[in-house]
Order: structure tokens, then C-alpha cells, then sequence
């Protein structure tokens, strides 16, 4: 029994193992954020060694959707329609201010965030966040794919998908930022 | 500038004497003290000595239908549905009088003074399965005539080839493109609106994302009309300031435009190298603003803090640097042949018909004509350098690549020229209403601080009157118009975008094409998509 | 050696019940909607298309069988000798005439018109 308990377990890392390495992103950008995102995935940041090698065009292939700018109202119908056309498993990272709460636009044509159409795995904040931040981002989704479980098969066994508490990466930096004691000088380049 | 002020009835009449439409705007002047309910603003340039005439049009209430002036200018169209979008003002003669910017369903005119301004003033945002189908219901495309074999493409919202959320529907015959029918409006994030609730200077983060690749150079066209409201005279050195950091955001947008343009085409690599370059430029915007993308640098008077210490190092060691790499792109993808056989001939417009459909910028200089507000009209110190404007002669995809190169390199010279004869001194005006006004005076005089604590927190208080200014920025010629009422907010920003009277020629440009012809199409236009919905 | 062959079949018919049975699904009304960029598309993808299409197909098919004919003889050229190549001489000629005529009526100009600046199409 507990060997078997044990193959299963190992079986399931073997997937997650599988799944958190070959993460690929659905071609979606909004706005501003998604030049960032495409900075990110070129030379000098390079997303393409973490696993994101290929952007898919189409929902079918793609693993994450990555909300990369404002959500608009009038867009707002058009990527709940592509997140139902994507397969599982999938993962949803809101990234830069405006989708993760609208940000600075509190406007009639914004919705005040994508989690109010979608289920988001991952908010990276910022405005836009630089390519570093968002590869912080995928990194640590990376690492909450890893510690998933999800069910083996939709026949039979149980549906139910288990997720790793979500991070708050402020809390966890902050005794390390709190004993900076040597800052740049403005004036300086 | 003094406007014209005529009657509905006159101003087909009147219009006919200029040369180029350059805006069409509304404002609602129903809150503060007026005679007519809305007021028509028409703003018409005449190339040859850059003037600008504004025309102004009273409307006394919203029933009355302004003629259209579709039938004297092509691109009026767009405009005018945008004014019946945001405003619900009618145009008689209009072709086509639907919305634009919103969603069919949308009840109200944003733009009214009347409509609710905060998303939160309206209710959470909901999708229910029934409001999705309806949404979706209504974008699908109906075409008007039933009946033979076309093919209704939706070159869709999320496309890589269209850079953002822009729509296009494409009626096909086979390979061939019949007609295309844009449809824009997915990327409205309410600018305009916004000015109207933000004070003259916590504005000016959102400039920066109205083009969203040309960063604090957005700031530069909101401010300079700003500075006109207020009669400031800018510092020297701020001015040069302003004017490098404006090039050298040039030089960034037209790399991701080159870069995205070959990638259309189909050269995978180049797209590496140029974004490798973008990112030498913004370490240097970085280290002297602090942002990358959006820095929001300017401030009304002047930039936020001085040039750090060893500005010129980086810069001059770029300016080593990107010439090499520029001549290497030429003969990477300039001279392939497969570059050239896409692009030479596909999308051709010649200087007519460029300023029949209000382009500007690279676009109308390369048909031949050799209009450049930086040295039709010179602002912030553009006349005190030396540079050259480009031109090409035939006006397709190809000499809009070659004139945008060309842009770079003459960028280059002026950023070398501003790092050598950078003069000394402030880096903001001495002005009442510089906001935040010099630090060393504030923390010594106390009139200062309450000035500066006042400016910030209130608002800086603009005199009334209107102000119009138009700088050349990366993709064509930007313009605020600023309406004022004397108080801490703008009453009317309309901002006047070169990406919406571009996109409006698409439909002409690629009839009888195929979608890579389209593809090269929409990538020589370089339009942003923030720039064209605001 | 028939083992490794039912060996290979078997690995496929499990890799395909596996792709088949393994994972989760869901279906939401937009599922199996055909991806058109987000929304939902306009008539039908079953149209006629234009004649010209055709006309290619047409003229590849006439062009190969004379492409099999000529291949046909030029393995028995020997055998034929000068007989058989004036036969072929004057087969290819027909057909040359044809091909001629062809791309004089533009049967062949299938691409698109570019749009000349200040042309009204």
C-alpha cells in the first residue's frame, strides 16, 4: 500500500515536473505592459530558458494566458471567450497594475481588474512591470505549478485540483529590504 | 491662435478654403456659463507655412445636425463618429453615423458631462453567460449585402500581426481582399475624460501611456500646451533636455517599430537585435529619469530634477555604438530581397491623397513631401540645431521603412548636439505656476512651500482660455487641445492622435491585396494602439 | 520481428487511449466554438472560390500528363530513334502553342493588383 501510495506520488511529480517546465504562453497582450512582455521574451532577458519557448497563437496549444495590459470593456467579452477556449490545465498571470485592479484608470471603459472575469493564478504588479519582475512572476508560478495536484483523469478519481497557498512575496522580502542600509545617491548616473 | 467662430450653415463654405483637416472636436460646455449647449471645434492646417486655424462651431443643443464635411475632406468620417460616439451630436450627409470607440451597447455619451466618469460610479463590472452571448452576439459581423462566395475574416482583437487589440474584418474573394472594415475602440481608455478629472499636473502620467513607445515624448506635447495656457518661458537647458530625451525616445519607438515591422514580414532574428539596442536606451533613460517605459519626467515648467552626474558617458557611449548596428540592419534586412519584394509598390499613397486622409509624419514624407514640424514650426528648441528631415519618393511600405531609418540616424545627430552644447542653468522655469516649483527655494522661502503645497496637492490654477499645440512625435504629428476655465482642472483635453487618421486610409491602402500585402501594410503604418483609442 | 511491429502498435493505441482518458476536461459554451480571435464568426467557411483556382488546377493537370508522356518517351528514346523524336518534338509544340496562348490572355496574372498611388479602385 504504501509503495504503491509513494509510485503515485512520485507519478505526480513526474507530471508536475513536466507541466512547470514547458509553461507556454498565449499570445495576448493588451496594452503597454505587453512590450514589456515582449522584452522579456527577447535577447537580453530571454523567457525562453525558463520553458516559454513558443508563443502560441491559438488558445488551443497555449498553457498560460498572460493578461499583459488593461482589460477594456469592450475587450472584456472577447478574453473570457478565449480563456473557455483554452484546455486544461491552465493558468491564468495578471500582469501590471491595470489588470490586476485597473489600476490608474478608474474610467467607465476599464473593468477594474481580469479577476472579475477570470480565475488569476499570478498578479505581477507594476506599471508596466519591468521584464524582471515578470520573470519573477512566471518563476514563481512555475514553482506553485510544481506543487500542484491535479486530478489523473477526468473518467475516474477525483476532480478536485489542489493548489499550494498563493505567495505574498511583500511579506517574504520585506526583513530583507528592511536591513538595507546603503542607497544610491541621486545625483549620481 | 485666434478662432473663427461661423454657423452651422456656413461652414461647408468655410471649409473648403483650407488645406488639410487636421481635428474635428466637441466640447459640453453645459457647466460652466454658455449660450449654446456644445461647441464644434474644427482645427484645419495649411502645410505650406504649418499654420494652424481653429473653427469654432456653436451647436445650441443636441438635436441640431451639423453638416457633415465628408463630402469636402475623406477623413472626416472617423472623426465625426467619434463625436457621435462620445457626444451623441448628429452629423447631416454622414455615410455611416454608428459608434466608434464604445460598444454597441453601451447606453449614454462618455464625453457628456452628464455621464458617470469613475467605473467605479458605475457598478461592479459583471459577465454573466447571457451578457457574454450578447456581447458576442453583437460583435459578430453582419454584413450588409447577402450573397456571394466571401469569406468574412476576423483579423480579430487578439492577432499578433495587429500589435495590440485592434480589429479588422476582412471580406475575402479567394486571396483577395475585397473591402476592410475596421473596428477600433478596444483600447479606449478614456484620456480625454480623464484630464477632465485630474488636475493640470497629476495628468501627465497618463500622456505618457497615450503612445505608449514614445514615453516622455507625450509628455512634452501635453506640456507645451500647457505652457502656452500659463505663458511660461521654459529655461534653455530644460528645453534641451527635454528635446534629448525626446529623440532618444524616437530612436526606442521606431526600433520596436522596425523590429515588429521585419517580424511581419517574416525575419525572425532582427526583432532580437533592435529590442537589445531599446534596451541601451532605456538603461539610459533609466539612469537619468528612473522609469523605463513610462519615466513621466516633465513637469509643467520645466523636468523633474536635474541631469545626473555623467550623463554624457553613456550617451556618447550609445552614440558609438548605434551607427554600427544601424548599418548592419541595412544590409540584414534593408537589402532582402524578400524584404523588398513584400513591401516595394504594396501600400503606395502619394502626397494628395496623404493629405486628402490627414496623414502625417513619416507617412507624408515619404510621398515627397518634406513636412516636418520641427522645422515647420519649431518648439522647445528644435531651431537652435542642425538636422535634416528626410524624404523618399514613392510612398509604399518600403520608403516608409527607409524614411524611418533615416529618422534614427538624424536622431542620433541631435542627441550628439545636445550632450555637447548643454547649457547651464535651471532646469525649471521661475515661474508661479512651475509645478513642483525649484526644491532649494522651497525649503528656504515659505511663500515657495505654500505654493508648492498648494500646486501639488489642489492643482496649480491655469488661466482660462484654449490652447492648442502640435509637436512631431514619432509617428506623426501630436496635438493637445487644453480648454481651460481658469480652475485645477482642464475642462476639455482633446488629444489629437496620428495613429486615428492613418488607420482610417487602411481600408483604401490594401483593396485588392492579399493579407501578407496587409500584414507589411499595418506594419509600415506604425500605429499604437493606446494612440488610436486613447 | 512481427513482435516489434505489434510491440509499436500497442505503444501508439496506449499513447492515444492515454492522451484520451488522462487530464481533466471542461466544456464551456465558447469550447468548441472554432478560435477566430475572440469572436465568433460570420457565414460560413464552405464558400465557392474564384474560377481561377481552378483554371490551375486545370493546367497542372495538362502540363503533368504531357510531363508523363515526355517521360514515357524519353526512356525509350533509343529505341525509337529520329522517328519517335519528331513525334515528341511535334507533341511538345501543341502544347507550347497552348502554354503561349495562355500566358498571352493573362490566364496566368492570378495575384493581387496592387494599388497604384491615386488610382480608385
Amino acid at each position: 500500500m504504501k509503495s504503491e501510495s509513494f509510485m503515485f506520488a512520485k507519478l505526480q511529480d513526474l507530471i508536475s515536473w513536466g507541466q512547470k517546465n514547458s509553461v507556454w504562453p498565449f499570445n495576448f497582450g493588451l496594452s503597454c505592459c505587453f512590450v514589456e512582455m515582449a522584452t522579456s521574451l527577447t535577447s537580453k532577458f530571454d523567457l525562453a530558458r525558463f520553458g516559454s519557448e513558443v508563443i502560441r497563437g491559438t488558445p488551443r496549444e497555449a498553457d498560460v494566458m498572460i493578461v499583459a495590459g488593461t482589460v477594456f470593456v469592450k475587450m472584456a467579452p472577447v478574453v473570457r471567450h478565449l480563456y473557455d477556449q483554452m484546455l486544461e490545465p491552465k493558468w491564468v498571470i495578471s500582469m501590471g497594475s491595470c489588470a490586476n485592479s485597473g489600476g490608474m484608470y478608474d474610467i467607465y471603459s476599464v473593468v477594474q481588474g481580469v479577476d472579475k472575469i477570470l480565475p488569476v493564478d499570478m498578479y505581477v504588479s507594476g506599471c508596466p512591470p519591468r521584464p524582471e519582475a515578470f520573470m519573477e512572476g512566471l518563476l514563481l508560478l512555475k514553482d506553485s505549478i510544481g506543487k500542484e495536484r491535479r486530478p489523473i483523469s477526468w473518467v475516474a478519481g477525483s476532480q478536485e485540483i489542489i493548489r499550494p497557498e498563493p505567495l505574498n512575496m511583500r511579506e517574504l522580502k520585506s526583513p530583507l529590504r528592511m536591513k538595507a542600509n546603503l542607497l544610491d545617491e541621486p545625483n549620481r548616473y | 491662435m485666434n478662432p473663427i467662430v461661423i454657423k452651422p450653415e456656413e461652414l461647408l463654405e468655410t471649409a473648403k478654403n483650407f488645406q488639410m483637416l487636421y481635428d474635428i472636436t466637441a466640447v459640453d460646455e453645459t457647466v460652466r456659463t454658455h449660450t449654446h449647449d456644445f461647441t464644434m471645434v474644427y482645427h484645419f492646417l495649411s502645410l505650406k507655412d504649418a499654420e494652424f486655424t481653429c473653427v469654432k462651431v456653436p451647436v445650441a443643443n443636441e438635436n441640431i445636425e451639423v453638416p457633415s464635411l465628408t463630402s469636402v475632406f475623406k477623413n472626416a468620417d472617423w472623426y465625426e463618429r467619434e463625436i457621435y460616439d462620445l457626444f451623441g451630436l448628429k452629423f447631416s450627409g454622414h455615410p455611416d453615423l454608428r459608434r466608434i470607440l464604445m460598444p454597441e451597447s453601451w447606453v449614454g455619451h462618455p464625453l457628456r458631462k452628464t455621464h458617470p466618469a469613475r467605473a467605479t460610479e458605475m457598478g461592479p463590472y459583471q459577465l454573466p453567460e447571457a451578457k457574454q452571448d450578447y456581447e458576442q452576439g453583437l460583435l459578430r459581423y453582419k454584413p450588409k449585402e447577402s450573397g456571394g462566395d466571401y469569406l468574412y475574416l476576423n483579423l480579430g482583437p487578439q492577432h499578433p500581426g495587429t500589435h495590440g487589440v485592434l480589429r479588422l474584418i476582412l471580406k475575402m474573394n479567394g486571396e483577395i481582399i475585397e473591402e476592410i472594415i475596421p473596428d477600433i475602440g478596444y483600447h479606449h481608455r478614456g484620456a480625454e475624460k480623464m484630464g477632465e478629472r485630474q488636475t493640470w499636473h497629476t495628468y501627465i502620467p497618463y500622456t505618457d501611456r497615450v503612445d505608449y513607445l514614445s514615453g516622455v515624448m507625450n509628455n512634452l506635447a501635453y506640456l507645451l500646451s500647457v505652457e502656452q495656457l500659463a505663458g511660461m518661458q521654459i529655461p534653455p537647458r530644460a528645453q534641451m533636455i527635454r528635446v534629448m530625451l525626446c529623440e532618444l525616445f524616437r530612436i526606442a519607438s521606431h526600433l520596436v517599430w522596425y523590429g515588429t515591422f521585419v517580424q511581419d514580414i517574416g525575419a525572425m532574428s532582427p526583432v532580437f537585435y533592435m529590442f537589445t539596442d531599446r534596451e541601451h536606451i532605456l538603461k539610459i533613460i533609466e539612469g537619468i529619469t528612473g522609469g523605463r517605459m513610462h519615466p513621466s519626467w516633465f513637469r509643467i515648467g520645466g523636468v523633474a530634477h536635474d541631469l545626473p552626474e555623467g550623463w554624457q558617458q553613456p550617451i556618447q557611449d550609445f552614440l558609438n555604438y548605434f551607427p554600427k548596428r544601424l548599418a548592419e540592419y541595412d544590409s540584414l534586412v534593408m537589402q532582402n530581397i524578400i524584404l523588398k519584394a513584400r513591401t516595394k509598390g504594396v501600400g503606395a499613397y502619394n502626397t494628395e491623397e496623404a493629405i486628402a486622409w490627414g496623414v502625417t509624419g513619416p507617412g507624408l514624407r515619404a510621398t515627397g513631401l518634406g513636412f516636418d514640424l520641427r522645422k515647420a514650426k519649431p518648439y522647445s528648441g528644435y531651431e537652435n540645431l542642425e538636422f535634416d528631415i528626410p524624404t523618399a519618393q514613392n510612398g509604399d511600405c518600403y520608403d516608409r521603412a527607409v524614411v524611418r531609418i533615416e529618422e534614427m540616424r538624424q536622431s542620433l545627430r541631435i542627441i550628439e548636439q545636445c550632450m555637447k552644447n548643454m547649457p547651464g542653468g535651471d532646469y525649471k522655469a521661475d515661474h508661479p505656476l512651475t509645478t513642483p516649483p525649484n526644491k532649494d527655494r522651497t525649503l528656504v522661502h515659505i511663500e515657495t512651500l505654500i505654493n508648492h503645497f498648494v500646486n501639488v496637492t489642489w492643482g496649480p490654477v491655469m488661466p482660462a482660455g484654449d490652447s492648442f499645440h502640435a509637436i512631431e512625435a514619432s509617428k506623426g504629428t501630436n496635438a493637445y487641445y487644453l480648454v481651460s476655465d481658469g480652475g485645477t482642472h482642464s475642462y476639455r483635453t482633446r488629444i489629437r492622435t496620428p495613429s486615428f487618421p492613418h488607420l482610417q486610409m487602411l481600408p483604401l491602402l490594401a483593396k485588392g491585396a492579399t493579407i501578407s500585402d496587409l500584414m507589411a501594410i499595418l506594419g509600415s503604418i506604425d500605429f499604437v494602439l493606446a494612440d488610436l483609442d486613447r | 520481428m512481427v513482435w516489434i511491429y505489434c510491440a509499436a502498435v500497442v505503444v501508439v493505441i496506449l499513447g492515444m487511449l492515454g492522451g484520451y482518458f488522462l487530464g481533466s476536461q471542461h466544456t464551456e459554451k465558447a469550447t468548441r466554438v472554432p478560435y477566430e480571435s475572440g469572436i465568433v464568426s460570420t457565414g460560413s467557411a464552405r464558400v465557392r472560390f474564384p474560377v481561377h483556382f481552378y483554371l490551375i488546377g486545370l493546367f497542372f493537370v495538362v502540363f503533368d500528363l504531357e510531363s508523363i508522356f515526355i517521360y514515357a518517351w524519353s526512356v525509350s528514346m533509343r529505341t525509337l530513334g529520329w522517328n519517335g523524336f519528331v513525334r515528341i518534338s511535334v507533341f511538345i509544340s501543341v502544347l507550347l502553342v497552348g502554354l503561349v496562348y495562355f500566358l498571352k490572355t493573362g490566364a496566368l496574372d492570378i495575384g493581387p493588383k496592387l494599388r497604384k498611388p491615386g488610382e480608385t479602385l
